[in-house]
């Protein structure tokens, strides 16, 4: 068998342990891999793809996973790997389009690291080729209006669930919670940043009315989901789900910073605005307050600004020598400007709500 | 004939340009990423050489702190705690957003100017 690309964690002398560990937890006679290739685009974190021989038990055949491994330093507002694992399965479970969630393990002694292995879903995850394909015109809104009803999908998960227990319920208006979750996160963060501090003063003074808790994903957006052939293969990165408000995840979609410089096509860069919501209503059943959007858009905005600052801190004080997390660090201010206009235009609106 | 000097922003400049005429064109596929990355840190160092990317921070630090007594690091506390706010500095979304402008300049000039053709 042949170990392709540059090997980090799994290398031939540890691929024997992780088979043993596999063959325990898939309750095995025995477990041998055919190919185990590093697939492109982990800076962060490594995933790679594995084709595996089971022989005997519930999962005897051949296959194909990927394994994704733990970050080195996973940021503060992130599930950790058996958290996450933990939502994948109750998604898979609700008929969520996810890949299925095969196996995890906590215990770094294996390969290195922490991981969590699921089925290979073909297609592309990269942002900048879905939204820089040509035939995106041809299925850009078809994909959006899926996006739509799987986000809806997810939505229907509400608490209490034991599955999910592991997951605290907010203890403030959904809206707070995030805010005080991203002024906690900032505590600790090297940069300071009084442009985000006064974004998100704003956006706690101004937080909408609670409604009905449901699960977010926390990260829905072009990236992180598989494209393949125009469809939809799998919604990925579920490390920061949480119970909260589900305008939060519509918001996040919309939002100008993950539109990967296709600013027209208002979902994630592939598609109209209407689109996505077209298909959220399909399968919903509470209809969306779209006045709710660009406040959530602004949250977006503040979240991935706060991601940043802690994604530089890795490379910062965090040890991690990578430029990508070093320029990741240096784009709050991208973000803060896309919020600080997003403020302006609410108050603009005359909406006592924002004033 | 004049005489060029090598200052450290045309050495910034001079390894950009080789890099993306010379380097990039050969590089296989998935290094062509982390290429652009150097490129884009190279200009952000240019830009940092030749441009003063402080001048709006000032304005709004000698402005709520008269006594010289502040930096960002006070300033983002005290927007947090409330000692700052809309009300007490009447202008503060504006100067803060003035700062966010000036970090872009330097930072993203691209970005910035995309955003100010859409406004």
């Amino acid at each position: 068998m042949q170990v392709a690309n540059r090997p980090r964690t799994l290398d031939p002398e540890n691929l024997g342990s992780l088979a043993n560990w596999l063959a325990g937890v898939l309750d095995a006679r025995r477990v041998s891999f055919a190919e185990a290739t590093l697939l492109g685009g982990g800076a962060i974190q490594e995933n790679w793809r594995l084709v595996v021989d089971v022989e005997g038990g519930p999962r005897e055949g051949h296959h194909a996973w990927v394994l994704r491994t733990d970050a080195v330093a996973r940021i503060s507002l992130s599930l950790d790997r058996a958290a996450e694992f933990g939502v994948l399965k109750a998604a898979y479970a609700e008929g969520v389009t996810v890949a299925e969630p095969i196996a995890r393990c906590s215990d770094p002694k294996v390969i290195g690291a922490p991981f969590l292995i699921q089925a290979y879903v073909p297609g592309v995850a990269q942002a900048r080729r879905i939204v820089r394909d040509p035939a995106l015109k041809d299925f850009g809104e078809s994909l959006a209006e899926r996006l739509g009803a799987e986000l809806a999908k997810i939505h229907s998960i509400t608490p209490p669930r034991d599955d999910l227990n592991f997951l605290p319920l907010p203890m403030l208006p959904p809206a707070r919670n995030e805010v005080a979750k991203l002024r906690n996160a900032l505590s600790s963060a090297t940069e300071p940043r009084p442009a985000l501090e006064y974004i998100l003063a704003w956006l706690d003074v101004h937080a909408p009315k609670p409604e009905l808790i449901t699960l977010v994903h926390g990260d829905f957006r072009t990236g992180n989901y598989i494209v393949n052939d125009g469809k939809l293969g799998a919604i990925l990165d579920w490390e920061f789900a949480h119970w909260g408000d589900r305008h939060e995840d519509i918001g996040w979609i919309m939002a100008r910073c993950w539109r990967f410089g296709n600013d027209g096509l208002e979902t994630g860069g592939i598609a109209s605005r209407e689109a996505f919501y077209r298909g959220y209503r399909s399968a919903a059943t509470l209809p969306i307050d779209e006045s709710l959007i660009p406040y959530w858009e602004i949250m977006a905005a503040a979240k991935w600004a706060t991601v940043a600052v802690l994604q530089g801190d890795r490379y910062r004080k965090g040890g991690e020598e990578s430029i990508e997390l070093a320029l990741t660090g240096l784009m709050p201010p991208e973000m803060e400007l896309d919020a600080l206009d997003g403020i302006e235009a609410l108050i603009a609106t005359g909406d006592p709500r924002w004033q | 004939m004049a005489v060029k000097r090598i200052a450290a922003e045309t050495l910034i400049e001079l390894a950009v340009e080789t890099l993306r005429k010379e380097i990039q064109p050969i590089l296989p596929s998935e290094h062509r990423y982390t290429a652009a990355m150097i490129a884009n840190a190279l200009e952000i160092v240019r830009r940092e050489i030749l441009m003063d990317g402080e001048t709006a921070c000032w304005n709004l630090l000698d402005e709520v702190y008269p006594e010289g007594d502040g930096d960002m690091k006070k300033l983002a506390l005290d927007i947090r705690s409330g000692r700052v706010n809309a009300k007490t500095v009447p202008d503060l979304h504006k100067k803060l957003r003035a700062i966010v402008v000036e970090e872009l300049t330097i930072r993203n000039p691209r970005f910035l100017k995309s955003r100010q053709k859409q406004n």
